[in-house]
């Protein structure tokens, strides 16, 4: 049977702020919080396909807020997934102009001491932008900037991954892709624009 | 910029430079506008790989995720069979020897066994579940007189005591003021005459008027019955939210109700319903 860790909300900050079991603690997240935010997100009209998206959004953001240092405890993990799900759902429900009763129900249902998420999820639509770029790169170019930029690998450790003679080839084939991201992304002038003040 | 020029700040980017390369591209950034603009491009570039790692790790977790609920689901109906067919043919007294070639022998009858009764439960199961057949397990009527307001002299409650559906519906359709109670009680008499679309509206009329009013009156008991008219009218999709926030929610005052009930079949109505 496969070992399942648990932590408290500050050992989770932890795990996630230092990154070092990143997956463990993603994996708790989903075990802990998904089905209660899910079945909220289904409550209000959502599908099953609707609500597991929504949740992982919400688990990005959560991550990343976590990451630059900008969650205070001051609520705790529980409250503010669901506060960024629910969000996150409102705007889409908003997006697919599904309004009408549901909304006006799902408003007056927020409580007030619910924590004020919006600078978290601002900038939600942008990032699924910058990332159907990197999804734009083509397979082996995708695979050599993740390994290198997320997974943190040296240029020896990616030569196991990947088909490659030697170290150099692999700076040089990096190069060129991260050079082709940038492309893409100076082709898309609305998502470099918009991204310029999110990403610092 | 040449690409050599931008390699160069790919490697200031990826912290590879050392001393004076380092202060001389700082410098660099400072004051030449193009170049400044292709860092922040590079900058931007490198998060949205960050970005996309992190989208796929979560996504990941979550397939895990759903795998682990579909084998909880399976594991829950298994386990219960084999624990039946273990107990019937594992002999209690041999020596270690013998006991590990019995068990083995055993153990394939057991899984041979197992393996029958389990397809033969799955099939039956996926026959016989249905939202009706949900709807008839788990509908119960509800009693006004041990619950609420007895002995008041209200004709709709009066005709609910009574069993007298279509007086309730009348009654409740003439009143001179529509309350949360009649409609209730309406929604309640059109389930017993099986006139789903109108329990389904009375008892959505009800929580309407809760979140605008910010009161709880029947809320709970419109949101089960909602859920049950909508099993009765064959639709577990619309009822499945409800009943998921509900057997969430321990102070509900159908909490115990629901959690009683089975989520498999539940989603397995729901599987056929949308197959």
């Amino acid at each position: 049977m496969k070992a399942e860790v648990t932590y408290t909300d500050a050992e989770l900050i932890e795990a996630i702020s230092d990154g070092t079991d990143l997956n463990r603690a993603i994996q708790f997240i989903y075990r802990q919080h998904a089905e209660a935010t899910s079945s909220f997100i289904r409550h209000y009209g959502g599908s099953e396909q609707d609500a597991d998206d929504i949740f992982q959004d919400a688990v990005v953001a959560f991550i990343d807020v976590v990451k630059k240092g900008k969650f205070r405890m001051e609520s705790n993990v529980r409250t503010f997934l669901a506060s960024i799900a629910k969000n996150c759902w409102f705007n889409e429900l908003k997006k697919r102009e599904r309004a009408g009763h549901r909304n006006k129900q799902f408003e007056m249902n927020r409580p007030q001491d619910e924590p004020d998420v919006a600078e978290h999820i601002n900038d939600l639509e942008q990032k699924k932008q910058l990332r159907d770029l990197v999804e734009g790169l083509g397979e082996s170019c995708r695979k050599i900037l993740l390994l290198f930029y997320y997974e943190n690998m040296t240029m020896r450790e990616i030569l196991y991954h990947l088909p490659y003679e030697n170290e150099q080839v692999v700076r040089n084939k990096k190069y060129k892709c991260l050079q082709q991201l940038t492309g893409l992304i100076k082709d898309n002038p609305a998502v470099a624009r918009q991204m310029q003040e999110i990403i610092k | 910029m040449t690409p050599e020029q931008k390699n160069v700040l790919i490697d200031h980017l990826d912290e590879t430079l050392r001393g004076k390369a380092t202060a001389s591209l700082e410098e660099i950034i400072g004051n030449d506008p193009e170049a400044e603009k292709e860092w922040n491009y590079l900058r931007l570039a490198v998060g949205a790989v960050k970005e996309a790692g992190l989208y796929q790790e979560v996504s990941a977790a979550r397939t895990a995720w759903k795998a682990e609920l579909g084998i909880a689901a399976n594991a829950a109906t298994t386990n219960a069979a084999a624990s039946t067919a273990a107990t019937h043919t594992i002999p209690q007294h041999t020596t270690t020897t013998a006991k590990v070639r019995t068990l083995s022998r055993y153990g394939l009858r057991a899984a041979a066994i197992i393996l029958i009764i389990t397809a033969s439960a799955a099939i039956y199961k996926y026959l016989s579940v249905s939202s009706g057949s949900l709807y008839d397990r788990y509908y119960s009527g509800y009693n006004l007189s041990t619950t609420r307001g007895a002995g008041d002299s209200d004709p709709v409650m009066e005709a609910y005591n009574a069993k007298d559906w279509t007086a309730v519906r009348q009654l409740a359709a003439t009143a001179k003021t529509r309350t949360n109670q009649t409609d209730f009680l309406a929604g309640m008499a059109c389930l017993e005459q099986k006139q789903y679309d109108e329990a389904i509206s009375h008892f959505e009329q009800i929580i309407a008027v809760n979140t605008h009013a910010g009161s709880d009156l029947y809320q709970d008991e419109a949101e089960y019955y909602l859920a049950i008219s909508w099993l009765a009218h064959r639709n577990v999709n619309e009822a499945m939210p409800i009943l998921e926030k509900i057997r969430a929610d321990q102070h509900h005052k159908f909490h115990e109700k629901v959690e009683k009930m089975s989520f498999f079949d539940l989603r397995l109505a729901q599987y056929k319903e949308n197959k």
